[in-house]
């Protein structure tokens, strides 16, 4: 073989090898966002849908930056990151957004919003969160932590918070055991039992009365003796709950249940041996049964054999990175509302059993695929594609918090400022209790916030060291490159540079107001509003 | 806890993306040449929401000297024949504007389950959520000549821009609600800001935003305009909420307690043109002490009511404006052991004045005892006819769009109360 052979060959068979890999399905020992990508390619192509080419380097960091470390990246990261030419750049900055200083914070947040609904925040809850993300827990402990709501175990008594939270008192009425019944099989199961209380769901055949009462039976019991403390004690569940569709009257009963799994049975103790701590009269402790329903939830719901807790879970992170669930709306899991890539949520649910639950690990593969890497533009001239197809990348949605850390990044303001400001961001952007946020909703109490409030334009006034007096020392090209890029984390176009130089302009003697404003009005810009 | 139709909600982004984000413009409509003539007059609606259930034994069907009829006694009106609870004096004497259906008879006794269904006028379930009766009057009239938004919601406690109410029809026909009465927070200009310096930096906010829309998806950035657009609206608006300056007169004859302060509030969105304002009252689920909380809660009603009929009356506006009052349900007429009167679908009654009513009519009755309805019972099917017909809205040729989906704006089963339209 003469030596251009010799060349030749290992270029002969990386072609080849392409090729196969390009004709031939993914096979398992590709890594999981290799496979996410052939899922969506494959459906798109069925389709005839185009797929959106890769999001530029500014529109990638900033969206990563946002989702794993939750706020924006500051101006010295952008520059190096749009300089650097390595090829592997994407998947650096994944790996140390993710074992960075942000990420725990960031996803306390999230698991914060998703799981209490702006209920209500304690220290100790968002301690327990960020700790346990912060050592990369299981998500199948946590859920088990929270369920079980221990709030004498010293490693997990935050997890209490979200039980001891809906135990409560809402205004005037009595404990809502109907909720905590739904936002149990919501938040943990994917599904929403809520009109099943009273009779097999009237349209939803999949749901059945006896999933809502079997649920229902686990926490019927339970109840709050001491908010402050989240000290949640249980009853003695002695018997099966007796109930009856208000349609056909038949008698029923249900022992406590998940849908698709064995019914616990209920164990029968002697009167008076029913406690292994007897409830205290006189200090008015309660007693800890034997049979607990909380215990036995907390060992049943989340675990491999329950393939609910796994898909809820899975297609809930894709919502958080994706923008969208594979199953949409993401409590409705039923077979006349099947994920948009059925194959896809079964594979993401096996090898998120398969890596024991590593929450870290998923975002991880997920961050990794070309379908989160896609731009969100929308070729100029097209109608925006179907959002099931994930064909174009979706914007998301920017908590209050994200928008509060993103305000103060950009803006160049210290971390300090963010305490006093959370509660005023929080009711400008933050939803009502109760209100999933799971959706791009701009409001007129957010633009009001924006456009008016003292803390909002504090922000973009000039002080020593921020944003605003940094860029007013600059030449009009080079102001305007420093506000895009510490706010938007890219760099203006030729127009909008000119545009900024108009401005700046017109007020020679009043410059930093004037760059105060062009600040502002990037801040106020839909641009910087969502993760887009 | 019953199910609702807002469990069924599907997402809002979904029938917005399914709509191609058409939804959100007046081509939603199906029938352009109908939009056109709705913009030719004014149509616009007061509708007061008497959250919990007004007790109609209490007030517009009155059954003194029976097993259930209570304490009060039923005064004359001012039309003969026409006698009404004596705890709504003033609204007794402006009997010749009020039409009463007595035959309201509709289905859901809870609270979550009648609110939803009796504001969204319960049509046949599509699988869509249907949109609150405010929130259709304002895609279907439109936002008139107000400068304000065409959906405006003044009540007790929290405001903020409410746009579950809009269902299917896409957030942009959400309310407008002002808690307690008051302008949302952040509303004015700091006075550091000059107004010259504001416009420069919302010219250039505006120019980033169509810029970033060009290739984007369309409901979340119109959503975005809208918020802002609603900011500029109101600001400009902003002496409607200072009510002191309105004479002292106005001020004694409405009443200083909440429902009085919101409906002058009402009185001077209406004169400003607003397509819809809707007025709630809280309180009214009397279930314990019913007699006294009705002595208390009646007359704060029936003053600021009779107060805006007689205004809208006296500035002719009567001819344009529909006056609704309506709860979820009415109450037993069973006293209960807390001598309260519990949740009441069966048989209770609506009134209702102005734009296309016949006024001094009274429609339906209910039996000696007030338990059931004696003639033939009207849903809120029936009364959603009769509200658009008085509005010059005729179901019968005017539908909704979601997508390509036609929908009926009533339930296509039930008619018209005629004899309360004039």
């Amino acid at each position: 073989m003469n030596p251009v052979a010799h060349e030749a060959m290992p270029r002969l068979l990386a072609t080849l090898a392409l090729a196969v890999a390009l004709a031939s399905p993914t096979s398992a020992a590709d890594p999981l966002h290799v496979r996410i990508d052939a899922a969506i390619d494959a459906k798109a192509k069925a389709e005839k849908v185009a797929l959106a080419p890769p999001a530029s380097d500014g529109e990638f960091l900033r969206r990563a930056y946002l989702d794993f470390a939750g706020t924006l990246p500051p101006v010295s990261v952008t520059k190096q990151f749009l300089a650097d030419t390595s090829t592997d750049k994407r998947e650096k900055l994944i790996d140390s957004l993710l074992s960075g200083p942000g990420y725990a914070d960031r996803m306390a947040d999230l698991f914060h919003v998703a799981l209490l609904e702006r209920l209500g925040d304690s220290p100790e809850w968002s301690k327990y969160l960020r700790e346990s993300f912060a050592k990369n827990k299981p998500y199948d402990q946590m859920v088990r932590e929270i369920l079980r709501a221990d709030a004498k175990d010293a490693a997990s008594a935050g997890a209490a918070f979200w039980l001891s939270k809906r135990l409560e008192n809402y205004g005037q009425n009595a404990v809502d055991y109907s909720a905590l019944t739904r936002d149990a099989g919501r938040l943990f199961l994917g599904k929403n039992f809520r009109c099943c209380e009273c009779h097999d769901h009237l349209f939803i055949d999949d749901y059945k009365q006896q999933h809502f009462q079997g649920l229902h039976t686990f926490f019927k019991n339970v109840y709050l003796v001491n908010a402050a403390r989240m000290l949640v004690a249980e009853k003695v569940t002695a018997e099966k709950t007796p109930f009856a569709s208000v349609f056909t009257k038949v008698p029923m009963t249900t022992g406590p249940s998940l849908p698709g799994l064995m019914m616990v049975d209920i164990p029968v103790f002697p009167k008076g041996m029913e406690f292994t701590v007897a409830p205290d009269r006189k200090t008015n402790e309660p007693g800890v049964p034997k049979f607990s329903t909380r215990a036995a939830l907390a060992e049943q719901l989340p675990t491999a054999k329950n393939p609910d807790f796994a898909r809820n879970a899975v297609n809930r992170l894709w919502f958080a990175v994706i923008g969208r669930g594979l199953v949409h709306p993401l409590d409705l899991h039923h077979s006349r509302n099947p994920a948009s890539h059925p194959e896809l949520l079964t594979l993401l649910a096996d090898e998120f059993v398969a890596h024991k639950f590593d929450v870290k690990w998923l975002l991880r593969e997920l961050a990794l695929t070309k379908t989160y890497q896609r731009t969100s533009l929308v070729p100029v001239g097209t109608d925006a594609p179907d959002p099931r197809l994930f064909a174009v990348a979706l914007e998301k949605r920017l908590s209050a918090e994200q928008l509060l850390n993103a305000m103060l990044t950009a803006t160049g303001t210290g971390a300090k400022a963010a305490d006093a400001l959370r509660p005023k961001f929080l009711k400008a952007f933050a939803n009502q209790a109760r209100e999933p946020e799971d959706e791009v909703t701009p409001s007129l109490k957010g633009a009001l916030f924006v456009l008016h409030d003292a803390a909002v334009l504090d922000l973009v006034t000039a002080k020593p060291g921020n944003l605003v007096e940094r860029a007013s020392k600059l030449s009009d090209a080079d102001a305007a490159t420093e506000l895009y890029l510490a706010v938007l984390v890219r760099e203006p176009s030729a127009e909008e540079r000119a545009a900024v130089a108009k401005v700046l302009a017109k007020h020679p003697d009043k410059r930093p107001e004037a760059v105060g404003r062009v600040a502002w009005a990037l801040l106020a810009s839909m641009e910087f509003g969502v993760n887009h | 806890m019953l199910c609702t139709p807002a469990d069924h909600r599907l997402s809002r982004r979904r029938f917005l993306g399914a709509a191609g984000g058409s939804a959100l413009s007046l081509g939603g409509l199906a029938t352009p040449a109908v939009a056109e003539k709705l913009k030719k007059e004014r149509r616009q609606v007061l509708f007061v929401w008497l959250d919990g259930g007004m007790s109609q034994l209490e007030s517009w069907d009155p059954k003194p000297n029976t097993p259930f009829g209570g304490p009060f006694r039923a005064i004359k009106t001012a039309v003969p024949g026409t006698h009404i609870s004596e705890l709504l004096p003033e609204s007794a004497k402006l009997m010749k504007h009020l039409a009463v259906v007595r035959s309201v008879s509709t289905q859901d006794n809870s609270h979550s389950a009648g609110v939803d269904r009796i504001n969204r006028g319960d049509p046949k379930n599509r699988g869509v959520v249907y949109p609150y009766f405010g929130s259709a009057v304002a895609k279907l009239v439109g936002a008139g000549d107000s400068g304000l938004p065409p959906y405006v919601w003044v009540k007790p406690l929290s405001g903020g821009f409410i746009y579950k109410d809009s269902g299917f029809l896409g957030p942009k026909y959400g309310a407008l609600a002002l808690g307690d009465g008051k302008p949302p927070e952040n509303l004015l200009r700091p006075k550091e800001l000059s107004a010259a310096d504001d416009d420069e930096r919302n010219e250039l906010r505006k120019l980033f935003d169509a810029k970033y829309a060009e290739q984007r998806r369309r409901e979340a950035t119109e959503a975005n305009t809208h918020a802002f657009e609603m900011a500029a609206q109101l600001q400009r608006k902003i002496e409607l909420f200072d009510l002191s300056k309105l004479p002292q007169k106005d001020q004694d004859r409405y009443g200083t307690h909440d429902l009085g302060r919101h409906m002058l509030l009402a009185r001077r969105l209406l004169e400003e043109g607003v397509t819809f304002v809707k007025v709630t009252s809280y309180g009214w689920d009397t279930h314990g002490d019913h007699f006294n909380g009705a002595a208390s809660l009646h007359p704060k009603f029936d003053r600021p009511f009779a107060a805006i009929i007689e205004d809208l009356r006296d500035r002719g506006m009567l001819d344009n404006v529909l006056v609704i009052a309506c709860a979820e349900f009415g109450r037993t007429p069973r006293i209960n052991g807390h001598i309260g009167r519990d949740h009441w679908p069966e048989a209770w009654s609506v009134c209702m004045a102005g734009r296309g009513m016949r006024g001094g009519v009274v429609a339906g009755k209910t039996n000696d005892k007030g338990t059931e309805v004696a003639t033939d019972p009207v849903d809120i099917g029936g009364l959603f006819h009769t509200w658009y017909k008085a509005l010059g809205i005729d179901p019968a040729d005017t539908e909704f769009r979601n997508g390509g989906q036609p929908l009926p704006i009533a339930h296509e089963e039930m008619k018209p109360v005629k004899e309360v339209l004039a």
